[in-house]
């Protein structure tokens, strides 16, 4: 009678044994281009404007986002770049749990994973001067807005923009609820005219399709009160870092996203260029994508990289201020510990790989 | 030999591994992932979960516990929603097992939009409902009620033998006495079985609703929280998920033998 009870309990016992073992691995197995020795590491991204950036980098033929294939930046840093497309929420969870050795992420979004996966920062690759926007329908001025619920996602650079914006006018945040809301749900309430979304808080592509598509719209105030404090950027973990070729994958990143942001500089391919990103970002016209990277600052040289990295109003007072906003509403439980080309810190800015691309 | 029965202490000395199997399972894949990562929240070990209870049952600043708040919003809705679905599918539901002129009416919307996703609807939801309390409610109750009519009506016609109905008129019952006493106590059982197997996906709906309009609710905290790798949290919220739905399923069960004991298990 027992015996049937062993056996189920050892195939659990078994299972559960096989499980710990299977730990994931990254080497690029059946490949034809790469050797078996060309590490391979991977870069999670979500479509944004600077970040679809190494969508565009892969269909150029300048790096090849595939496993097991190299592109010629990929070639030469010795490294296979696979490139992970999802979701950007899917994106933080793939940095937190380590599916991922990097990510695109902005500074805020990266504090809470910091506190569980040592993160360095390795490029900013731009900064959002009124891509995310609050729009509302039928009010004229922030204190027409008083009382009324403005809808977006709690807890990101949405709500870190509206609560800044209210600061920055003297206003008290208490007397403009934020609601949460999805922003793609929240655009497309207010598109459809829903009489009880009167004010939301969105970002790129909803603002300028919700500008576009719903009669009376207008902008209340928008992120270009606060340029550079909302940077987008692309973050390594620090054990991914230190694997063998890590370096050389951060290079590699560095100098694909500077190729493409020379391309679209380039009087004869920057068109160009601009339509793939556009593509990749919610099928955008040209005409909408020049609005879009206006609005979307890139840092597309590593000059205005290291302007931005090296500011001391971005090291003592934009990361604190970003750092106290993520404390006071629960987004980390304690504040990690930022530092600037501090190997040690928890959140590590770092302007190494963006030196050396300078210096190349 | 198959379906050879067992001692009920063997049946209970199973479950108790089966149970232990699962916290052993978790364990394991916590330590997987703590191996890659010693600092990791992604999957927490057992001990870390207890910090999660903790930070979902302390008031926050504006006095409100996220458990409270949650759970308060979402069963209500659930209730609401579920209440509205299920009282408007067996009225339907038994007309039209009754009366072929209103099963001629009815048919071809119900067991069409039975099968489309309410999900997948969101946008119109939106439209017709708002996004508050009413759009939940309107979501829950009519994906409930497309597939709960579509099944009443289907016992009712069925289930029901043309001999018994017609024996009823024969010893003088009137239409409404054949509907309630013949057709619906003869269903009741079927009924409450189509109900259970409802609230799963009537669930699903609900919470993917909240992960994307919620500012309240099990599915808003979830997603609000799996965020920023509160994984602690995440993971009370589906215990607790698990465990009211097996209650609920439980106690319908216990409803269907009290009420219709000739039904048998």
């Amino acid at each position: 009678m027992l015996k049937p009870i062993l056996y189920f309990s050892v195939a659990g016992l078994m299972l559960a044994a096989g499980c710990s073992k299977s730990a994931p691995s990254t080497s690029g197995g059946g490949s034809t281009s790469a050797p078996g020795s060309t590490p391979t590491f991977s870069l999670a991204w979500s479509e944004y404007p600077s970040w679809s950036v190494f969508g565009v980098a892969h269909e150029k033929g300048i790096i090849d986002g595939e496993e097991g294939k190299l592109g010629p930046i990929e070639e030469k840093w010795g490294v296979d770049i696979v490139l992970k497309e999802a979701d950007y929420d899917t994106c933080l969870t793939y940095f937190g749990s380590s599916e991922t050795d990097a990510v695109c992420i902005t500074n805020m979004d990266t504090l809470a994973p910091s506190l569980s996966r040592d993160a360095v920062a390795i490029l900013p690759t731009s900064t959002s001067v009124g891509a995310d926007a609050c729009i509302a329908v039928g009010i004229d001025s922030l204190d027409g807005l008083k009382g009324k619920p403005t809808y977006g996602l709690e807890m990101s650079v949405s709500q870190y923009c509206f609560e800044r914006n209210l600061e920055l006018q003297g206003k008290t945040i208490a007397d403009y609820p934020f609601k949460n809301m999805d922003p793609g749900a929240a655009a497309q309430a207010m598109q459809s005219n829903q009489a009880d979304i009167e004010s939301i808080m969105v970002w790129n592509p909803f603002v300028m399709q919700t500008l576009r598509t719903r009669d009376g719209a207008k902008v209340i105030f928008d992120s270009s009160t606060i340029p550079e404090e909302i940077i987008d950027m692309v973050v390594i973990g620090k054990d991914a870092l230190a694997k063998e070729g890590g370096e050389a994958f951060a290079g590699a990143i560095v100098e694909a996203f500077y190729e493409v942001n020379k391309m679209m500089a380039d009087s004869t391919t920057g068109d160009d260029t601009l339509i793939a990103i556009g593509q990749k970002f919610s099928s955008l016209s040209l005409e909408e994508m020049k609005e879009v990277v206006k609005q979307t600052r890139f840092y597309g040289t590593p000059e205005a990289a290291l302007a931005l990295l090296t500011s001391e109003k971005f090291q003592n007072e934009t990361m604190p201020q970003v750092s106290s906003f993520c404390e006071s509403h629960g987004i980390v439980a304690s504040k990690p510990v930022i530092g600037f080309n501090k190997d040690d810190a928890q959140f590590n800015f770092t302007t190494k790989f963006i030196e050396a691309a300078k210096a190349k | 030999m198959i379906r050879q029965p067992i001692q009920l202490r063997t049946r209970i000395v199973i479950s108790v591994l089966s149970i232990l199997a699962m916290f052993v399972a978790y364990e394991a894949i916590a330590m997987r992932q703590s191996r890659i990562n010693p600092k990791q929240t992604v999957v927490p070990g057992i001990t870390s979960l207890w910090d999660g209870i903790q930070k979902m049952t302390t008031p926050n600043r504006r006095g409100e516990t996220w458990l409270v708040e949650d759970v308060k919003a979402t069963y209500g809705r659930l209730f609401l929603g579920l209440g509205l679905g299920i009282g408007l599918s067996i009225i339907i539901g038994v007309a039209m097992g009754a009366y072929p002129w209103v099963e001629a009416f009815f048919v071809p919307a119900v067991s069409f939009f039975a099968k489309i996703p309410p999900t997948a609807m969101l946008a119109v939801y939106f439209v017709l409902f708002g996004t508050k309390t009413e759009m939940f409610v309107a979501m829950v109750g009519l994906s409930v009620f497309f597939t709960l009519a579509q099944s009443i009506y289907q016992v009712a016609k069925k289930d029901v033998s043309d001999h018994s109905v017609f024996k009823a008129y024969s010893l003088g019952a009137t239409s409404p006495e054949v509907i309630y006493e013949v057709l619906w106590k003869q269903i009741l059982p079927r009924v409450i079985e189509s109900i259970r197997l409802q609230i799963g996906p009537a669930m699903v709906f609900l919470i993917a609703a909240e992960y994307v309009v919620g500012d309240v609710g099990i599915g808003y905290r979830i997603r609000i929280q799996s965020r920023i790798l509160n994984m602690n949290v995440v993971y009370i919220y589906l215990v607790m998920l698990g465990g009211s739905g097996l209650l609920m399923d439980w106690s319908l069960t216990q409803l269907r033998r009290k009420l219709c004991p000739w039904f048998g298990e």
